[in-house]
């Protein structure tokens, strides 16, 4: 029945001890009790998504070759409007897996989702452990080093990734 | 009353249409689940791009020249008319769903208001040349847009926990 259950006994336990715990959180008490907390929350989730690709995914599409003459780093400033956005979903987010834990927990969907996630996480790592900073150093004009062109193709697939695995969730509930 | 008889009569027909079931009663992930995923990739770029713009108006990171950030407006009508397909499927799927909810009407006001503050504040900047601040009335209507926007995604989301009826013989 659950994805957990093939074979891993002790994921399954680790699974099912989450579950227990994060029914018990007081965020989770509070989503499933609160009468218009659960929309209020999803429309934030959204709102914090559209930060996101907004300035997140507007950086991408620059590194891609779009908008060539936007400065990278006035650009880049606005990345800290889009890091707000992805907190704003990580706390709204974390709030919809304590109230219903195994609707995520035990849904293929949400594992799809926390794999884009991850790639979009290394992928920012690799930018800025270098990619970044020869990026800073190309003339104005010229095209992005391929890694950072890279870097831009890689998050902007990841990201849509993230929305589209999200969408799914309701349609693979366990 | 006449009216009501008629968007009855329009909710049975459209409900009965191949595309209308389709979309529905498919257990495809390519039929209601797909347009569902491009409403929401629409919208995040869509909006996204719509806040990226509005924030540099409001004088958020001055070294982006705002005339190279009029590219971006491309991004907001391939966005605006994902969601404009996506949006017509979606209301073909469940007619009376969204048609008897006002909130869906609220809704498509508010996307009208933004779209219309959108092109007024790119009209209020073009007029400036290099000058990389732009005009206080500029930067009210981007703060207006600003929240224009999250009162769309709020009217969007909150539609699914408004609606009376999904289908003429089904309630919500």
């Amino acid at each position: 029945m659950h994805a957990a259950d093939g074979g891993f006994p002790v994921l399954d336990q680790v699974l099912h001890a989450l579950e227990t715990y994060l029914r018990h959180t007081p965020q989770g008490e509070f989503l499933r009790t609160a009468k218009w907390g659960w929309p209020i929350f999803e429309s934030l989730h959204f709102t914090g998504m559209s930060l996101l690709l907004g300035t997140v995914g507007v950086f991408d599409l620059r590194l891609l070759g779009f908008a060539k003459r936007i400065p990278i780093a006035a650009l880049h400033r606005l990345i800290p409007i889009g890091i707000s956005g992805f907190v704003i979903n990580m706390l709204t987010g974390i709030c919809f897996i304590s109230a219903t834990p195994d609707q995520y927990l035990f849904n293929k969907a949400f594992y799809w989702k926390v794999t884009f996630i991850t790639i979009a996480g290394v992928n920012v790592m690799v930018f800025y452990a270098g990619t970044f900073r020869r990026l800073l150093e190309t003339p104005p004009g010229a095209p992005p080093p391929l890694a950072a062109r890279l870097a831009g193709g890689v998050s902007l697939l990841a990201w849509i990734g993230v929305m589209s695995a999200g969408r799914l969730l309701t349609f693979f509930r366990p | 009353m006449c009216a009501e008889r008629l968007m009855e009569s329009l909710y049975i027909w459209l409900e009965a249409t191949a595309l209308s079931t389709w979309l529905r009663e498919s257990p495809s992930l390519w039929a209601f689940p797909f347009v569902l995923i491009l409403h929401t990739v629409g919208l995040a770029f869509f909006v996204g791009s719509n806040i990226a713009w509005d924030v540099r108006v409001l004088g958020f990171s001055l070294g982006i020249p705002l005339d190279a950030l009029r590219r971006y407006f491309l991004v907001m009508w391939v966005g605006f008319w994902v969601n404009a397909f996506s949006g017509v499927l979606l209301l073909i799927a469940y007619p009376t769903k969204a048609l008897t909810n006002p909130l869906f009407y609220a809704k498509l006001a508010l996307i009208a208001f933004g779209v219309v503050l959108a092109l007024r504040i790119r009209r209020e900047v073009d007029g400036l040349g290099a000058r990389p601040d732009a005009t206080t009335l500029a930067r009210m209507l981007a703060a207006v847009s600003l929240a224009c926007w999250v009162a769309v995604i709020f009217a969007g989301r909150l539609l699914a926990y408004t609606c009376t009826r999904l289908t003429v013989d089904f309630p919500c």
